[in-house]
C-alpha cells in the first residue's frame, strides 16, 4: 500500500502533539488540583477532587488588577499601532514612488529582525531619567525635572507600541498594495473627494489587512513579559510576569496553571469578540452602501 | 504614463501627500531610535551601559576577553541553526501536505497550528519545563542528563512555533503553484523522491528559505521559553542579557548586539537577493520574509 501524501504532515503532527498539546494540557490539568510533592521538583497531579477554586482565586484583588491592566495595555497598544500604522502603510504602499518602496519596506523590517530584548533595552536608555534624552529635554527647557516615564505604565505602553508596530505595518502594507489603483481613480472620477475615497473604497478593501494586523499585534502583546519587565516596574507589570513568578517563586502550580489557562481564555475570547464586532460593522457598512465593491480585487 | 500626469490642473502643494510623508519620516525615526541608541552606546567607554563616559572601543575589546558572553552567542547560534533546520523540514513537509492534500485532517491540523501560534510564550514556557523534567527523569534521560541536554531542550522548544510558521508560509507558496507541474514529472516516470527533489523542492524553495531564516531569527530572539527551560552550561544569548538586565547592564551587551545587528542585516540582504533572483517583486519578498505568506 502506498502511503498517502498527507503523511508528509505526520512528523509535524507528532511534534505538536508530543511537545505542545500534551505539556500544555497537562499544565492546564494542574489548575484543577494537585498535591504538594516534597521530594520532587514537580508537584503531583491529584484530580480526586477537581474544582475551579484556583480560577476564582485569580479574581482576587491581589491578582485581578494585573489581568485587567494587561488587557487595557493590549487593547490600547493595538489601537495605537493601528492609528500609527494605517497612514504609514498607506503612504508606503500608495504615495511612495515604486522604486523606493522595496528599500523603505526593508527598513521597516530592520527593527523586526533586531533582537526584541535589545530594542527594549534601547528604550530603557532613551527613557531613563539620567539618560541623554532626559538631559536634552531639560537643557532645551521643555522639562524642568528628569523624565519620569521609565518604570511607569506609559513606559510599557510606548515599548509595546514600538515592539509590535512592524507586525501591524506589514499586513496593512500588503493590503493597500494589492488594491488596484484604478478603483481609487474610478472613485475620484465619479466625484468622490480624497477622504471619501479613502474611507469608502480604500479602507474597506484593506479590511483583511487591518484584521490581520490587529490579531498579529494583540495576541503576542497579551502574553508579553519582556517589555513590561524592562520598562514597567511595579506600576506596569503584566500577566505574563505574574504567571512566571507564581510558577518560579511561589511554586503554586495550580494557581499558576489557572492563570495560564485564563490568559489563553482571555485571548480566545478577545478574538471572538473582535471577530463578531467586525462582522457587525461590515453588515452595517454594507446595508448603508448601495454599490458593492468587487471582492476579488482585495486579494 | 501614470494617470496622475494625465489629470489637469493639479494643485501646486499636495498637502495630504506632504503630511503623509512627514508622518512616514516620524515613524521611521521612532522605529530606528532605540536601535541607533544601542549602536552608539556600544562605543561607551564607561563601566555601565546607561552612564555615557565618552567614545571608545572598550566594550568590543571586553567581548574578545570574556568567555561567558562568547559561549552564550555560540549556544544561540548552534541552537538557532539546528532548530531552524528541524522546523524547516517538519514545517515544509506539513505545508506541502496542506496545500496538495487538503481534507478533513487539514482543518484539524490548521486549528492546531493556529493554537500553537496564539498560545502566549509564557504558557509554553511553564508547560515545557515540567514536561522536559519528567521526560528527563523517565523515558528520555537525554532531556536532563549529559552535556547536550540543555541544547536539546532549547532546540525542541524553539522549533515548535517555527514549525507552525514554516508550515503556513510553505502552504501559501504551494497553493499558488499549479500541481500539474509535479504531475508532469510523475507522468515522465520520475520516482516520488526524484519528483520531490527536482520539481517540488525548487518550486517551494523561496518559501523554504524564508521560513528557515525566520525560524533562525525567532530562535535567536527567544527569551521567555529559553529562560525557563535552559540548563547551566547552555545559556543562550538573550537569557544572558535578560539576566544582566536584572543585575547590571554593561556596554558589552550593546557591542555584541551591534555585531549581531550587522550580521542579521547581512543575512537579510542575502536572502532578499536570492528571492529577487527567483523573480519575486520587492513587496513579495518583504511579505514572504515577514511570514505573511
Amino acid at each position: 500500500m502506498r502511503t498517502p501524501r498527507s503523511a508528509l504532515a505526520w512528523p509535524a503532527w507528532f511534534w505538536f502533539v508530543f511537545f505542545f498539546l500534551l505539556p500544555v494540557g497537562l499544565v492546564l490539568l494542574y489548575s484543577l488540583g494537585y498535591q504538594e510533592n516534597a521530594f520532587k521538583q514537580i508537584p503531583k497531579l491529584d484530580l480526586s477532587n477537581p474544582n475551579w477554586g484556583n480560577y476564582q482565586k485569580v479574581l482576587d484583588p491581589d491578582y485581578f488588577p494585573t489581568f485587567r491592566r494587561t488587557l487595557q495595555i493590549a487593547v490600547t497598544g493595538t489601537v495605537v499601532c493601528l492609528l500609527v500604522g494605517v497612514p504609514f502603510a498607506y503612504w508606503l504602499a500608495v504615495k511612495v514612488p515604486a522604486k523606493w518602496r522595496g528599500v523603505l519596506l526593508g527598513l521597516v523590517l530592520v527593527p523586526f529582525w533586531t533582537n526584541f530584548l535589545v530594542r527594549t533595552i534601547g528604550w530603557q536608555l532613551i527613557l531613563s531619567p539620567q539618560g541623554f534624552f532626559s538631559t536634552f529635554l531639560q537643557n532645551v527647557g521643555i522639562r524642568d525635572e528628569p523624565l519620569a516615564v521609565l518604570y511607569t505604565r506609559l513606559g510599557v505602553q510606548i515599548g509595546v507600541v514600538y515592539n509590535y508596530l512592524p507586525l501591524m505595518i506589514l499586513p496593512l502594507f500588503v493590503a493597500f498594495d494589492r488594491i488596484a489603483p484604478e478603483l481609487r481613480e474610478a472613485s475620484k472620477d465619479m466625484g468622490a473627494g480624497r477622504w471619501r475615497t479613502f474611507f469608502q473604497v480604500t479602507l474597506p478593501l484593506a479590511m483583511p489587512g487591518v484584521a490581520a494586523g490587529m490579531l498579529l499585534v494583540f495576541i503576542p502583546l497579551m502574553g508579553d513579559y519582556i517589555t513590561a519587565a524592562l520598562l514597567g516596574g511595579t506600576k506596569g507589570s503584566m500577566a505574563g510576569q505574574l504567571v512566571a513568578s507564581i510558577f518560579l517563586s511561589t511554586f503554586n502550580w495550580s494557581l499558576g496553571a489557572a492563570m495560564a489557562g485564563l490568559l489563553i481564555a482571555f485571548i480566545l475570547a478577545s478574538i471572538i469578540v473582535f471577530g463578531a464586532l467586525g462582522l457587525v460593522l461590515r453588515w452595517i457598512v454594507r446595508s448603508r452602501r448601495r454599490v458593492q465593491l468587487p471582492q476579488g480585487v482585495a486579494g | 504614463v501614470s494617470t496622475d500626469q494625465l489629470r489637469p490642473n493639479r494643485p501646486s502643494t499636495d498637502w495630504p501627500r506632504l503630511l503623509l510623508t512627514v508622518w512616514g519620516v516620524v515613524v521611521f525615526v521612532f522605529l530606528f531610535a532605540p536601535i541607533i541608541v544601542i549602536v552608539i552606546y556600544s562605543f561607551n567607554r564607561g563601566d555601565l551601559l546607561v552612564d555615557w563616559d565618552g567614545w571608545g572601543l572598550h566594550a568590543y575589546r571586553t567581548f574578545l576577553d570574556s568567555p561567558i558572553p562568547q559561549q552564550a552567542i555560540r549556544v544561540s547560534i548552534v541552537v538557532g541553526i539546528i532548530s531552524a533546520l528541524l522546523a524547516t523540514v517538519l514545517g515544509s513537509l506539513a505545508g506541502v501536505a496542506l496545500a496538495r492534500r487538503p481534507g478533513r485532517w487539514s482543518v484539524v491540523f490548521l486549528a492546531l497550528v493556529a493554537l500553537v501560534l496564539v498560545t502566549p510564550e509564557i504558557v509554553d514556557a511553564v508547560s515545557l519545563l515540567p514536561w522536559f523534567v519528567e521526560l528527563g527523569d523517565g523515558p528520555l534521560p537525554a532531556f536532563t542528563y549529559g552535556t547536550q541536554a540543555g541544547y536539546l531542550r532549547l532546540i525542541v522548544a524553539h522549533s515548535l512555533f517555527s514549525t507552525a510558521v514554516v508550515a503556513l508560509i510553505v502552504r501559501a507558496r504551494m497553493a499558488g503553484i499549479d500541481e500539474s507541474l509535479e504531475e508532469a514529472a510523475s507522468d515522465l516516470y520520475a520516482t516520488p523522491s526524484r519528483r520531490f527533489r527536482q520539481v517540488t523542492l525548487p518550486l517551494m524553495f523561496p518559501a523554504v528559505l524564508a521560513g528557515a531564516f525566520l525560524s533562525f531569527t525567532l530562535s535567536l530572539d527567544n527569551t521567555i521559553i529559553s529562560s525557563f527551560v535552559s540548563l547551566p552550561g547552555a545559556t543562550p544569548w538573550p537569557v544572558y542579557v535578560f539576566a544582566s538586565v536584572k543585575s547590571e547592564l554593561r556596554p558589552v551587551v550593546a557591542a555584541v548586539s551591534t555585531l549581531m545587528l550587522f550580521l542579521t542585516l547581512f543575512a537579510i540582504s542575502m536572502v532578499a537577493l536570492v528571492l529577487r533572483r527567483g523573480g519575486d517583486s520587492s513587496s513579495d519578498i518583504a511579505r514572504t520574509m515577514a511570514g505573511g505568506g
